[in-house]
């Protein structure tokens, strides 16, 4: 059994005490005992089928007059096809703005608004999710309007040129602030300008998308079979069940094909690829492929990155990098679990005099986490941290639901919420270092930075082989002529 | 409007309460979950019970921001805000004799170099690498006293969720949230923390916030050109300054003015905590009179003085710089509790909020002229009279001057034409929403109590905010636009592309 941090504190505190008395209205946790028990009982949706295929989830919440519904199509961008990057989140925009065979979207907003209800849809890589929420009396309105447009989307071409044309000027700006331009041209560079996980809509992707191609790519994942739908609030199941019943009568089943995409090859080599930009910091990123979700390791991946860069000011990178240094505001990082491969990453904007100094601390953090067991105060903390707060995930009730569906829908076991706290509990410092061994390299690291090197400490060839990426061709080439 | 926090938290909502607005149905069922209470020495504590998860959420707001600040201690507040993390004399410490008499010399020496810095092209660059070089060494020798970031430490042993703080123009807030069998430590952890904060590391973070500025303000357009119309829109009042600060006043504040400005406005008497969640007053007083009931009551803050002049003529700003172009406008006029700011907010809503608000229809829908109108009702603060305006993003080959044109087309026609009932019913439905949606957190609810006792006095008046808004006619919107959004009551600020970027 593992004793908590405020036990061990409590027994201290005894000898403490015995040695000098405190000084009034100076006080420190430690003189404090130990709390009673937490008692706690997980929230747990109702699981059930409609006749025409769709999967349920439900939970009841009657302490507001309000209700959610959230649906998930497993599909997205990973399925677009070569040369449309784009169309997952595109055909999400115009399914909501476009209205449906019988109501246009301008008679849509206004129904919906005047109400204060909302009916969202976005374009993720693997899920398309449509969102709603109303107050509790305008349920069956919002299951209305919410079925028709998942069912009867009309793709109208003057709502996908507007969709486009706000898409089109959001590419442009993403070049304005430099640590977005750090974070884009990262993720490319790992994994790939032609996977489907690195690709990036540009220009000519967006402006090659007609409303033919948004119904086709609706038409292969929009269907029952294929969705899962949640719903949380102030309406009693059998309501639920009536209305969703009367909204999706009719809806066809189809068959979806879900094929995996091409699996994705380490390309990190250790390069530094540096883009000049006129700004203050250095915008950095670096990393290589992290790991498959739901993986043996993931308990302990996730105690290392509570340690190494996950756990706010008692993670390692923030302790040094910030509290101890005042090299920047913030950094972040940690190995991150994806569908194929997720990526290891640290993110930060760093004073631009000491970048290098800077870099070489992180390198050391990771280093040292993959030579030395964590000491037992750090491995006990982050324990404690994820143990004692995961009460917090079930706060609110719509959460818990969203929650529980994407586990389900990712592959997890219908026992890891149950299980998640004694699976933690069980990695020791040993399952913490072989982590850190197996999933970081620093060797093949890329780095990203985005800056002006001129204010950097030392050049960045002294630290490894660089690869410069001119910003100002780049976009050139992506805008091509301006009128 | 600008926070700026200890720690960038996407997800954090320091939304503010009265820009999107409690307002009418379930009011009373708050009333009927609050329990106000107030200690001898003037602290207000108000309680909101939420039994339905073993949580709870705290916030507790000075009511001090950058408001208060005066030339050569702007970000003060801020500053401050990041130093009430760093410990006490019993907390984040092994040996405090021992470290005191290092943050002593601490003090000394970078006093002298913020003084030598201070003097910019003018400092003796020798003398400051070495007092840097001096500072440095003082500083390693402090780390070997320090529990590092025990605060931190101590919170997130117990499983505390949102440590964070948040700094504005007129308040400073404080949050944590913790299991409900936390309720003791919360309190003697957060009574030391406002009685005996210690200024340990003070130089170290101030290079942190040097970044901050640099990450939040000086790289980010929009940002910084609200910084550049700020201090146009504003001449005398301080309002005009940024949360975060003016880089020199950043790089020289001294250790000794940051705690000056906590011992003026740190007092009990200047607080309000509100604690909401699966708590119990009856049994939680007890422990917040012993914890905190101690804490000397302070002198009243120091009374306000300076009044924004009446604005005599139109005010344009413009400024090159790399990245695309974007526009900020506004007008003077009340804050709250007003009747014109209720139709300012009422106005703020019918003209850009949603898809079917009248300038998302127009510019961005059917022009196409740009992808993003935002109104502001109440901005930069509340606690003194503030401005109504826009924030507009053009959407290329359109220019800010195009979209400008436009935006005031909207503005004049509101002067001639009443707003419809249909518009007003819209507008009120959804400020009805929106609050009964803030009701399902407990931080949302936290956030609308102290609001309203810090800033005017009494939480209730989350009840006056929302009788104000059901109250605003078509002839108030109308008077409001007349008298308000006039020319010369007008700030304009451009950004534009820089004609050779990079």
């Amino acid at each position: 059994m593992k004793r908590t941090k405020t036990q061990v504190f409590a027994a201290f505190a005894v000898a403490f005490l015995v040695l000098a008395l405190p000084v009034l209205g100076q006080r420190h946790p430690r003189e404090l005992s130990a709390p009673p028990a937490l008692a706690f009982k997980m929230p747990k949706p109702v699981m059930f089928t409609l006749g025409n295929g769709i999967q349920v989830a439900y939970l009841q919440d009657t302490e507001l007059p309000l209700v959610w519904v959230l649906g998930y199509f497993r599909g997205g961008s990973l399925y677009e096809p070569a040369g449309k990057t784009g169309l997952a989140q595109l055909t999400a925009t115009v399914l909501r703005t476009g209205g449906t065979k019988t109501l246009s979207g301008d008679r849509i907003n206004e129904e919906l608004e005047f109400i204060a209800a909302t009916v969202e849809a976005m374009g993720g890589s693997e899920f398309m999710t449509a969102t709603g929420s109303a107050l509790k009396k305008d349920f069956v309105k919002l299951m209305e309007v919410y079925a028709d447009l998942v069912m009867n989307p009309a793709f109208p071409q003057d709502k996908l040129d507007l969709a486009r044309n706000q898409s089109l000027e959001s590419l442009r700006r993403r070049w304005d602030q430099p640590f977005q331009v750090s974070n884009t041209l990262f993720q490319e560079k790992l994994y790939g300008a032609d996977s489907p996980y690195g690709r990036r809509a540009t220009p000519a992707t967006l402006k090659a998308i007609t409303p033919e191609d948004l119904a086709a790519f609706h038409k292969r994942f929009f269907s029952p079979t294929n969705l899962m739908l949640g719903v949380a609030g102030d309406v009693p199941v059998a309501e639920v069940k009536a209305v969703l019943n009367r909204v999706f009568k009719g809806w066809a089943k189809t068959k979806v094909e879900l094929p995996e995409p091409a699996p994705l090859t380490e390309r990190a080599d250790g390069t530094i690829y540096y883009a000049y930009k006129d700004t203050p910091q250095a915008n950095m990123f670096l990393g290589h492929l992290g790991v498959r979700r739901n993986g043996p390791d993931q308990y302990k991946l996730d105690v290392l990155n509570d340690i190494f860069g996950g756990g706010g000011f008692t993670a390692r990178l923030m302790k040094e990098l910030r509290s101890n240094r005042g090299l920047t505001y913030g950094v972040y990082g940690g190995i991150g679990a994806g569908r194929d491969r997720g990526s290891f990453m640290v993110g930060s904007q760093l004073k631009a005099a000491q970048f290098t100094e800077a870099l070489g601390l992180i390198k050391g953090i990771i280093q040292d986490l993959q030579t030395n067991l964590v000491s037992d105060e750090e491995i006990e903390t982050a324990k404690n941290s994820i143990i004692n707060s995961f009460v917090f995930n079930f706060e609110q009730k719509n959460q818990v639901m969203s929650r529980v569906m994407a586990l389900k829908l990712q592959g997890f076991a219908d026992s890891y919420l149950d299980t998640y706290i004694d699976n933690i509990r069980k990695v020791t410092k040993q399952d913490v270092l072989e982590a850190a061994k197996k999933y970081m390299d620093p060797a093949k690291m890329i780095v990203m930075v985005v800056g002006d090197e001129k204010k950097f400490d030392k050049p960045l060839s002294s630290v490894g082989k660089v690869k410069e990426i001119d910003l100002k061709a780049l976009i050139e080439a992506e805008r091509g002529p301006q009128k | 409007m600008t926070i700026t926090k200890r720690i960038k938290q996407s997800c954090l909502l320091l939304a503010f309460v009265l820009a999107l607005g409690p307002a009418v149905l379930p009011a009373q069922s708050l009333e009927e979950k609050v329990t106000a209470h107030t200690l001898k020495n003037g602290l207000t504590v108000i309680f909101a019970e939420r039994h339905g998860a073993p949580v709870f959420s705290t916030l507790y707001g000075f009511k001090v921001g950058s408001v208060d600040e005066y030339p050569g201690i702007t970000g003060t507040a801020h500053l401050f805000e990041h130093m009430a993390f760093k410990g006490t004399p019993k907390i984040g410490t092994k040996d405090y004799g021992k470290e005191k008499v290092l943050m002593d010399k601490i003090a000394q020496v970078g006093r002298e170099w913020s003084v030598e810095l201070a003097k910019g092209d003018q400092g003796d660059k020798e003398k400051i690498a070495r007092l840097r070089a001096d500072l440095t060494k003082l500083e390693e020798e402090q780390k070997a006293y320090i529990v590092k970031d025990e605060i931190d430490l101590v919170y997130s042993n117990v499983g505390g969720t949102g440590l964070n703080a948040g700094t504005g123009t007129d308040q400073t807030m404080y949050m944590i949230s913790l299991p409900a069998n936390r309720f003791e430590l919360f309190c003697l952890m957060e009574s030391e923390r406002i009685r005996n904060t210690v200024l340990r590391e003070f130089y170290i973070e101030r290079s942190v916030i040097q970044e901050e500025r640099k990450q939040t303000t000086d790289a980010v357009p929009t940002r910084l050109l609200s910084e550049m119309f700020m201090g146009a829109a504003f001449i005398a009042h301080p309002y005009k300054n940024p949360v975060v600060g003016w880089a020199s006043d950043i790089n020289s504040v001294t250790l000794e003015e940051a705690q000056a400005f906590k011992n003026r406005y740190y007092t009990p008497n200047n607080c309000v905590l509100a604690i909401v969640g699966d708590i119990y007053p009856e049994k939680a007083i007890p422990l917040v009179e012993k914890y905190f009931g101690d804490i000397p009551r302070g002198e009243d803050p120091p009374v306000f003085r300076t009044v924004e002049p009446k604005q005599l003529g139109e005010r344009r700003v413009r400024f090159e710089f790399d990245a695309e172009p974007q526009l900020m406008m506004g007008y003077h006029k009340p804050n709250f509790p007003s009747k014109e700011d209720a139709a300012a907010n009422v106005l703020a809503y019918i003209l850009t909020r949603g898809r079917t608000s009248r300038i998302y229809k127009d510019l961005i829908q059917d022009k196409q002229l740009a992808v993003s109108v935002s109104g502001l009702a109440a901005f930069p603060g509340d606690r003194y009279p503030n401005l109504f305006g826009f924030n507009a993003v053009p959407r290329f080959p359109h220019t800010v001057e195009e979209v400008e044109k436009s935006v005031l087309e909207h503005v004049e026609k509101v002067k001639i034409e009443p707003v419809s009932e249909r518009e007003l019913q819209k507008v009120k439905n959804n400020i009805d929403a929106s609050y009964i949606r803030s009701m399902s957190s407990n931080f949302g609810i936290a956030m609308t109590l102290v609001e309203y006792q810090l800033l005017y006095g009494d939480w209730k008046l989350f009840k006056k905010y929302r009788e104000l808004i059901a109250a605003v006619t078509a002839p108030d919107v109308m008077d409001f636009a007349k008298t308000y959004l006039t020319p010369e009551n007008r700030t304009v600020a451009y950004l534009v592309k820089k004609a050779k970027a990079s």
